[in-house]
C-alpha cells in the first residue's frame, strides 16, 4: 500500500468524514484520494486558520474532521489553535507535509517548517513526525485516537522521507 | 442587493443589536448560533444564554468558518453573529461560502464600523462594500439599517435553501453581560446539545 492508501485507511477506521484543506505538491494526491472517495466531504479553504474553524464547528455538530495542508499553512493557523482549539478543547487531526528539513531547497520554508515540532509544543499542540511510509496507516489511526479521545488537536507531520521532495539543485 | 429581493431601507439610521439578536432567536428558536468574540457574544449572552450558543472568546477572523463547519454537521439552521472587523480579517471566507453554500447557514454581520470590543477604534467598514464583496464571491447579500428590515431579511434568508449574508448597520453598544468564561464548558454544552455526547 502506498502512504496515500494507508492514510485513507486510517482516516476511515477512525470515522473521519470531513476534510478541510489547502494543497501543496506532495499532499495533493492524498487530497485527491479523499475527493474520489464517497466516505469523505472536502472543503477547500482560502487560508488554513479557516480550516480550524470549519473542523471545530463540525465537531461541535458531531462530525470528525482532518486538516490537510503544508507546514507553512499550519503556521497560518496559530491564533486559531491558541485561542480556539487549545482553550476550548476542540479536536481535529492535522496531516501536514513538513517542509524545511531533509531535501529542502527553499529558505522561506525553513524557519516555520524546520521548527514546527517545537512551535507546536510551545502552543501545547501534541504532534508526531512520521519518517517511514509504512508507518502512516498506524500513525494516522493512533493520532486520531489521541485527538478525539482527549478532545484536543493532534498534528501528524509527514516528513519528506515519506512524501518525497522537490529536487531543485541537481 | 439580491435582485429578487430588494430591501435596502435607506442610508440613514442604525439598528439596535440587542433587538436584532432577539429577533433571530424569535424567528428561529432552534437556531445554532456562533458569535464573534467580544460584543457579539456579550449581546447574545445578554439576550439568552442558550445551550445552542457557541460563543467565541478568541479566534478573531474564524467565526464564520466555525459557523460553516456547524452548518455542514447539523440540519438545524445555523446563524453566525459576525463582527465587521473580524470579517475584514478573513474576507476570503466569503469565497469558501460561495463555493460550499450550505442551505442552512445565515451570516449576520454587525456593522458598527469599529473594533467595538477593544474600545471603538475605527475599521475599514466605511470604505468596504460588504454586500458587493459577498455577492462577487457568490453569496447573496443584503444590507439593512432598522430592526424591522433586519427581521424581514433574516426571515427571508432562512426560508431560502442557500447561504446568505445580512449586513446590519448597528449602533455601537458596550454591554455588561458576558458568556461563561469557561471556554471548554461552552463547547461541552453545545456538543451535548447537538451530538448528545
Ligand atoms: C487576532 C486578533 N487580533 C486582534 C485582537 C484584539 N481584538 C479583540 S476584539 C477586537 C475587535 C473585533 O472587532 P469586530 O469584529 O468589529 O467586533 P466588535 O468588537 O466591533 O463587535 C479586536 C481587534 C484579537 N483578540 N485577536
Ligand atoms: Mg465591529
Amino acid at each position: 500500500m502506498t502512504w496515500i492508501d494507508q492514510a485513507i485507511d486510517g482516516l476511515k477506521r477512525t470515522n473521519i468524514e470531513l476534510i478541510a484543506y489547502l494543497p501543496d505538491t506532495t499532499i495533493s494526491p492524498l487530497i485527491e484520494a479523499t475527493q474520489d472517495d464517497d466516505a469523505f466531504e472536502t472543503v477547500l479553504v482560502t487560508r488554513e486558520e479557516a480550516a480550524v474553524g470549519v473542523l471545530s464547528g463540525a465537531w461541535l455538530g458531531g462530525r470528525r474532521g482532518a486538516l490537510l495542508c503544508q507546514s507553512s499553512g499550519l503556521a497560518n493557523t496559530f491564533n486559531a489553535l491558541a485561542s480556539l482549539s487549545v482553550p476550548a478543547r476542540l479536536p481535529f487531526l492535522g496531516i501536514v507535509t513538513r517542509r524545511g528539513d531533509l531535501g529542502e531547497f527553499n529558505l522561506a520554508q525553513v524557519p516555520a517548517g524546520y521548527n514546527m515540532p517545537g512551535l507546536l509544543d510551545e502552543l501545547s499542540v501534541r504532534n508526531h513526525s512520521v519518517h517511514d511510509a509504512e508507518d502512516v496507516d498506524d500513525r494516522v489511526e493512533m493520532a486520531a485516537e489521541s485527538a478525539f479521545s482527549t478532545e484536543t488537536p493532534y498534528v501528524l507531520l509527514l516528513e519528506t522521507t515519506v512524501t518525497g521532495y522537490k529536487e531543485e539543485s541537481k | 442587493m439580491t435582485g429578487e429581493d430588494e430591501r435596502d431601507d435607506g442610508d440613514e439610521g442604525r439598528a439596535d443589536q440587542f433587538v436584532c439578536t432577539a429577533a433571530v432567536l424569535d424567528v428561529t428558536p432552534d437556531v445554532v448560533a456562533v458569535s464573534n468574540l467580544g460584543v457579539a457574544s456579550y449581546v447574545l449572552a445578554g439576550v439568552a444564554d442558550r445551550e445552542r450558543n457557541f460563543y467565541q472568546w478568541g479566534s478573531m477572523g474564524v467565526t464564520t468558518p466555525t459557523g460553516l463547519g456547524l452548518a455542514l454537521a447539523v440540519d438545524d439552521p445555523v446563524v453566525v453573529f459576525e463582527g465587521d472587523g473580524s470579517l475584514l480579517m478573513s474576507l476570503g471566507v466569503l469565497s469558501t461560502l460561495g463555493a460550499v453554500d450550505p442551505p442552512n447557514l445565515t451570516v449576520v454581520v454587525w456593522d458598527n464600523a469599529i473594533y467595538g470590543t477593544t474600545g471603538g477604534q475605527p475599521n475599514h467598514s466605511a470604505s468596504t462594500d460588504f454586500v458587493g464583496v459577498a455577492e462577487s464571491c457568490g453569496v447573496p447579500a443584503t444590507r439593512v439599517r432598522s430592526e424591522d428590515a433586519f427581521e424581514d431579511a433574516y426571515r427571508a434568508a432562512t426560508e431560502r435553501d442557500r447561504t446568505e449574508l445580512i449586513v446590519c448597520a448597528v449602533e455601537p453598544v458596550d454591554p455588561d453581560t458576558r458568556p461563561p468564561f469557561d471556554f471548554a464548558h461552552i463547547k461541552r454544552r453545545v456538543r451535548e446539545e447537538l451530538a448528545g455526547e
